[in-house]
């Protein structure tokens, strides 16, 4: 009786994802523009694509540019106003709802938002600038040198009460016995935190690590809005470029290699993650 | 005997209940069984003919503001002659239209009729998508050169050509509009700073003239808006005698003296005079942001430039190339094709015909949207006697010295995406345009070489 009860979840994972996945592959080893039928190439895609393909590369410089400028800082800003918002201050509550209300607002609606803000001429962020005497702010989306880093700020600014709630729970979880035994040893706030709240939060910051790496691999839809990948390819991700190849220029076949290289790529810095976890990562004993 | 499921089992069950689905979700639908009647029917009085089955056709587009109403009140004309016919029509926007007709085609389940898009009609014709219109325009004595002919050449393709618009191709669709690219100016900003308006023969230098005369960067007003459109169409390489490629699309040749002429155009108002704003990060187009004094854009920004209550516009023809005299305009057009799948290919026609017609373009042009008819003379009745004066200049400049849209060859949106990122850093950065162009060139030989593997595959 109980396979028959999960065998709709299984079903519907065999459907949805198994089959896709596996065609996915057999996708990417053919010429296919959805117009005519498939033409077996082997791995010519995969081959191009590291040999003559000229924004691919920089697609994945861009990526890997997004993932480690938005998860770094994100994950450190994150843990900062996890453990301020972690005293006993008043309305803190409040604050903690606001720092979420980003995170489950329509990404559509923020990159719009944030297109506003880092208009060249009426943004608020250059408005500001020229206010305070700065005669040639950055033109932000329409920079080459600007653009990811306008996007980065503002992936960052959406995604941190994710972060928060997550550090908050970690927080909350530390028993005070370790502080109060700290403070009667005479340690102050920075050695606290170094020696008691880094290693017994590390779990979660491991966890929260490994997550952004993915979630920035998977970096599309702020390109996409606010960009299109521009200027000059310098937002270019490798999700877009996936994106592009399938849906604007018909080349499913590259499409579907752009996606096993992204999936070979996070499976890789996974396991890396996982391997490294022993020098850093600290698990009560007993948990 | 256990009554547990084993895990072979349960996967055997799950796959033959998979199968299952599949089977049944693939097949057609069951037809009913004649009843029985349990008594023998009463033969009925009189004879009522039974209603003509009603014949289906499913048209698509994708829309944009008033689009969607615009064709709703078309087709209400259509129907009204048609009444046996059903018409279904849906609409998404850009971004999800195509992928979603990509997938009916390639589930082998297009519309009947679709709005055509002449970058893709290299690849749907040769993939034998698209219905061959010939022999229905042979049947009905259709008269094709009754269209602007930039337009239709667009939708005319001949087997094993790497392009549209060759003479003796095909005809793979009907254009719905010709949309060439004009200049607008703003008349307050021109009178206040003493300059005269555009004329039918200014040039390039007169743009030029203008343009230093209009432009002061301490209050943000610039001569002239930065001309991507006129340029990502081709009008400035039309204009120097050139094209983007070879006869046979083997070699680009933007970095011939004509090339480099049409493309440093261009890069002189941004860095050399540097009359004209960095493009991009504008949130409002800068010619309706009173911005910039001069700006090239598609003639359907004047539904939203009629909005403007700040100053006076006005519109003229594309400046000439001072060297060659040629003030050629490169028009697209959106057009009409049938799916070669389509039910009923009569009555597809039946639609597209009227779509294209006088009386279907008087109906569109009376609901006041944007894009001039594809007949020239429904749009001097119709489309050029609206305000700004000199709206007919976008018509006139169009049949005086208008070409195809140059990017249709195929794979030409690949090759662009290429190519374009390259050129960015020339006008974003103020790279040398000699140095990006031979970059550019080289990058364009290259995804040519591609294009043709896959064009022969």
């Amino acid at each position: 009786m109980a396979w028959l009860f999960v065998t709709p979840v299984v079903l519907g994972m065999l459907i949805f994802s198994v089959y896709p996945t596996v065609y996915s592959f057999y996708i990417s080893l053919t010429r296919w523009d959805l117009v005519t039928e498939p033409r077996f190439v082997g791995a010519d895609n995969f081959v191009s694509l590291f040999t003559s393909d000229r924004t691919f590369p920089k697609a994945l410089s861009n990526t890997a540019y997004f993932a480690l400028g938005a998860s770094l800082p994100g994950l450190a800003l994150a843990l900062l106003f996890a453990i301020l918002l972690n005293q006993k201050i008043r309305g803190r509550y409040i604050y903690r709802a606001i720092y979420f209300i980003p995170v489950i607002a329509s990404t559509v609606a923020v990159a719009l938002l944030w297109t506003w803000i880092y208009q060249p001429q009426f943004g608020i962020i250059n408005f500001v600038l020229k206010s305070v005497g700065m005669r040639n702010p950055p033109r932000w989306l329409a920079s080459i040198d600007w653009a990811m880093p306008a996007i980065i700020i503002m992936t960052i600014w959406q995604g941190l009460g994710y972060d928060i709630v997550i550090f908050l729970a970690g927080l909350q979880n530390i028993s005070t016995a370790y502080y109060e035994a700290a403070s009667i040893d005479g340690a102050n706030g920075l050695q606290q935190f170094r020696h008691i709240t880094l290693p017994l939060l590390s779990p979660v910051i491991f966890f929260a690590v490994v997550m952004s790496g993915i979630w920035g691999f998977q970096a599309f839809a702020a390109s996409y809005l606010m960009t299109g990948g521009g200027p000059a390819n310098a937002t270019m991700t490798m999700i877009l470029f996936l994106f592009n190849q399938a849906f604007r220029f018909h080349h499913m076949g590259l499409a579907s290699a752009v996606a096993y290289c992204i999936f070979v790529i996070v499976i890789v810095l996974t396991i890396l993650n996982f391997r490294l976890q022993k020098y850093w990562v600290f698990y009560e004993e007993g948990s | 005997m256990s009554s547990r499921i084993s895990r072979r089992n349960f996967l055997r069950l799950a796959g033959a209940g998979a199968a299952a689905t599949v089977l049944v979700a693939c097949a057609p639908a069951a037809t009913p069984a004649p009843a029985e009647p349990d008594e023998p029917a009463e033969p009925e009085a009189t004879e009522v003919p039974a209603a003509p089955e009603p014949e289906k056709v499913i048209f698509s587009s994708y829309s944009f503001s008033g689009f969607e109403q615009a064709m709703d009140d078309v087709f209400a004309v259509w129907l009204a002659d048609n009444p046996n016919v059903e018409l279904e029509a849906w609409f998404a926007g850009w971004g999800d239209y195509w992928p979603k007709l990509q997938t009916q085609v390639a589930a082998g389940e297009p519309p009947d009729v679709g709005i055509g898009d002449f970058s893709q009609v290299v690849t749907f014709a040769k993939g034998r998508v698209l219905a061959q219109l010939d022999d229905l325009i042979a049947g009905d004595d259709y008269p094709l050169d009754s269209l602007i002919q930039g337009g239709v050449a667009q939708y005319r393709w001949a087997e094993g050509d790497f392009d549209t618009g060759a003479d003796g191709g095909q005809m793979y669709g009907l254009p719905s509009d010709a949309q060439p690219s004009v200049f607008y100016y703003n008349k307050t900003m021109f009178d206040e700073g003493g300059v005269d308006y555009p004329t039918d023969d200014w040039t390039w230098d007169d743009l030029i003239a203008a343009g230093q005369a209009l432009t002061n960067p301490e209050e943000d007003k610039w001569g002239v808006g930065f001309p991507s459109m006129a340029m990502g169409r081709g009008c400035f390489l039309y204009q120097a005698g050139t094209t983007a490629v070879n006869e046979d699309y083997t070699k680009c040749l933007y970095d011939t003296p004509e090339g480099l002429a049409a493309f440093k155009y261009p890069w002189d108002l941004l860095h050399t005079y540097k009359i004209a704003p960095l493009p991009g990060g504008e949130a409002v187009n800068p010619f309706m942001s009173g911005r910039v004094a001069l700006g090239s854009e598609g003639v359907w920004w004047i539904v939203d430039f009629s909005t403007i209550t700040d100053f006076e516009w006005d519109m003229a023809v594309l400046p000439k190339n001072p060297t060659t005299g040629k003030g050629t305009t490169a028009v697209e057009s959106d057009g009409w094709w049938i799916f070669r799948e389509a039910s009923n290919l009569d009555t597809a026609w039946s639609l597209m015909k009227f779509l294209v017609s006088p009386e279907g373009q008087t109906v569109f042009a009376d609901l006041g949207f944007v894009i001039p008819p594809s007949i020239p003379e429904v749009a001097e009745v119709r489309y050029a006697q609206e305000p700004p004066a000199n709206r007919g200049k976008a018509l006139q400049n169009m049949l005086d010295d208008s070409e195809k849209f140059m990017y249709t060859f195929f794979e030409s949106g690949t090759i662009n995406s290429v190519v374009n990122p390259i050129l960015d850093r020339a006008w974003l950065e103020g790279e040398d345009i000699e140095l990006v162009l031979e970059e550019a060139t080289v990058a364009f030989d290259e995804e040519l070489e591609k294009a043709w593997e896959l064009f022969e595959a």
